[in-house]
């Protein structure tokens, strides 16, 4: 017993000697190890602002900064920050450094790490370098890889944003959708926040879009930046609204709205492309049509085609011009061609007629789908033409 | 003058004789994990050196005082305290390598070199000796990763600590780089030593028992006279 406790007593005392070495070479080499920490981790700062003297680290938890933001730092001289963002790319999450001048241009842009597939993110930083709000807008997507250069854009204009709210302006960092939803439901509360986008049968050319309140509280007219709340029967709701004639109008046209659907039996060429076609009371036709793009006409080992068609929707009147127009399904490449059900791309065919639907933009990066798309809309002038007896374009 | 000539064989010992990579095989795995650069190798090397010096003289300061029961607690303290102060001193001094290294350093803690010089040596002689001996084997060490890294550098990867070698360029055997290439040059080294020494080194002596790790639980008398090491 004796002897166990010198024994212990032994281990003890050469357990401290040893303890109080580490102490001693802690005490000397921490200051140098968390210097030469710090000076790697500025390393990376220092990338995308150079001219830095050092950096501050900033809490976040005071300010409502865009949610790429996951890290600031504000450089010591007051030349600017620096931010770390995290944004969602077509593989994976991109993690991006981007520097911003107190006087709001990007200093440089580098991507820090990312899984993407054509690694274009690697150097499409630089060309945000000295580029302010209007010059970060302007520089275009890569063809080909919009979904991870959108992306980066887009974080890049969160980093210009996150600048100005550091440095204490009011700046709206809500994302357009989110704008969009705040405003219908300022418009109409009794919505419940919950809306859907009305596709018109009718021509109501007073208005850019008019959404409906899912709950039948009634509905929202937009034009421009103008929200006007009406109820389901066609009551002006918003104070101050000044074209509640044409909102009446338009709510009344909305549920009136009765169709006939046509029998194209007879038609055995439509019927190759036409999934179904109707007629209003008004007199306006309605046709779902497919075009062939790339999931039909595409496809090679590593993309290969869907083999669906891309089926449309459209509205038009008896004249031949395009009411509305809808995406209802398609199997386009994902990141690429799937941009045709982007309101963005279909949008753009409203108003339009025979002789100019094709001037829209196509999709960057997926032209057998823009020429689907475009297949399909002919497709439904020819279905009109055909019905009306005009003859065909096919 | 013995003395002196005791002296400078311990020191030399750990050099061809007993070199702890190449002649008593000791230490393979960070061996085979460092010699990829030499300066990675070479750098654990003197890592290792300065931990082998500073255990094995302060082992032999307490040969007297560290109960034969809590011997082995007691060196893993001391060589882990040592390594974590090299390391220590590696991280703030030399980041680069630190890096290099990697977890390698902090394994120098269950290296079979230190914990086997200071069981079979520090223990049982004189600070001064213990010294020479820590020196010794720790140049040893360094020699034998530095000449295995050399090979693998050179002739892997056509460059020697970092530094390219234009007409090499084109004739990189990738394959040292790897692990297995790490075992084939490292086993063609051991032969090299076997053929220099004609054999002689991993039988002497004073080695065969008194440096085995299993000597204090064996009861042969000599393995040189049961035949044993061959």
């Amino acid at each position: 017993m004796k002897k166990n406790i010198k024994n212990l007593l032994v281990f003890l005392s050469i357990c401290s000697v040893i303890a109080l070495l580490l102490a001693g070479t802690n005490f000397l080499t921490a200051p140098v190890i968390e210097k030469n920490q710090s000076a790697a981790a500025n390393q990376a700062l220092l990338e995308v602002m150079p001219d830095a003297d050092g950096f501050d680290s900033v809490d976040l938890s005071a300010y409502t900064l865009p949610a790429t933001v996951t890290e600031a730092y504000r450089e010591t001289g007051g030349q600017g920050y620096v931010f770390k963002l995290k944004t969602a790319g077509y593989g994976s999450d991109m993690i991006l450094m981007c520097g911003v001048h107190a006087s709001g241009t990007v200093t440089g842009a580098v991507c820090l790490s990312s899984n993407e597939t054509l690694g274009y993110e690697k150097t499409y930083g630089e060309g945000f370098k000295d580029k302010d709000a209007a010059g970060v807008d302007a520089v275009d997507t890569v063809a080909g890889a919009t979904k991870t250069t959108g992306a980066y854009k887009s974080a890049v204009k969160d980093a210009l944003n996150a600048a100005l709210i550091l440095g204490g302006a009011d700046v709206d960092i809500r994302t357009e959708e989110e704008i969009l939803a705040d405003n219908l439901a300022a418009a109409l509360p009794a919505g419940e926040k919950n809306f859907e986008k009305l596709f018109l049968y009718e021509d109501i050319r007073s208005f850019d879009a008019i959404y409906r309140a899912t709950n039948g509280a009634g509905y929202v007219f937009v034009t421009g930046d103008t929200f006007v709340g009406a109820s389901a029967d066609g009551t002006v709701l918003t104070e101050g609204a000044t074209n509640a004639e044409a909102v009446k109008d338009a709510v009344a046209k909305i549920t009136a709205t009765a169709f006939e659907e046509i029998d194209l039996s007879a038609y055995a060429e439509l019927q190759k492309f036409v999934v179904s076609a109707k007629k209003t009371q008004s007199g306006n036709y309605v046709f779902e049509t497919k075009g062939a793009g790339y999931g039909i006409k595409g496809g090679n080992e590593w993309h290969p085609a869907s083999g669906e068609y891309i089926v449309v929707r459209v509205s038009m009147t008896e004249d031949g011009r395009i009411i509305d127009c809808l995406t209802v399904s398609e199997g386009e490449t994902d990141g690429l061609g799937d941009a045709c059900a982007d309101e963005k791309f279909y949008g753009q065919f409203d108003g339009k007629t025979e002789d100019n639907y094709g001037e829209i933009d196509g999709i960057a990066g997926a032209t057998m789908t823009t020429d689907g798309y475009k297949q399909a809309i002919s497709r439904a002038f020819t279905a009109l033409n055909t019905l009306k007896g005009v003859g065909t374009n096919e | 003058m013995s003395d002196k000539k005791a002296s400078l064989a311990t020191l030399t010992n750990g050099i061809l004789k007993e070199n702890p990579t190449l002649v008593l095989i000791l230490g393979t795995c960070p061996t085979l994990a460092t010699t990829q650069t030499v300066i990675g190798a070479v750098g654990m090397g003197i890592a290792a050196l300065l931990v082998l010096l500073c255990s094995n003289v302060f082992i032999s300061l307490l040969r007297r005082v560290i109960p034969e029961s809590m011997r082995i607690p007691s060196y893993i303290v001391i060589i882990a305290g040592f390594v974590t102060v090299v390391k220590m001193l590696v991280q703030a001094y030399v980041p680069s390598l630190y890096e290099s290294l990697g977890v390698y350093l902090d394994l120098i803690t269950v290296n079979c070199i230190i914990l086997g010089r200071a069981e079979m040596f520090a223990s049982k002689n004189p600070v001064v000796s213990a010294a020479l001996d820590g020196i010794g084997m720790g140049i040893g060490f360094t020699l034998a990763l530095g000449a295995m890294a050399t090979i693998r550098e050179v002739f892997g990867a056509a460059s020697f600590a970092g530094i390219a070698i234009p007409f090499l360029q084109n004739y990189k055997i990738a394959f040292l780089t790897k692990a297995p290439g790490g075992l084939l040059v490292y086993g063609l080294l051991i032969a090299l030593v076997y053929a220099v020494t004609h054999g002689r080194a991993p039988l002497k002596k004073s080695f065969s028992c008194e440096g085995c790790v299993h000597a204090a639980n064996c009861h042969v008398k000599s393995c040189e006279t049961k035949g044993e090491v061959q």
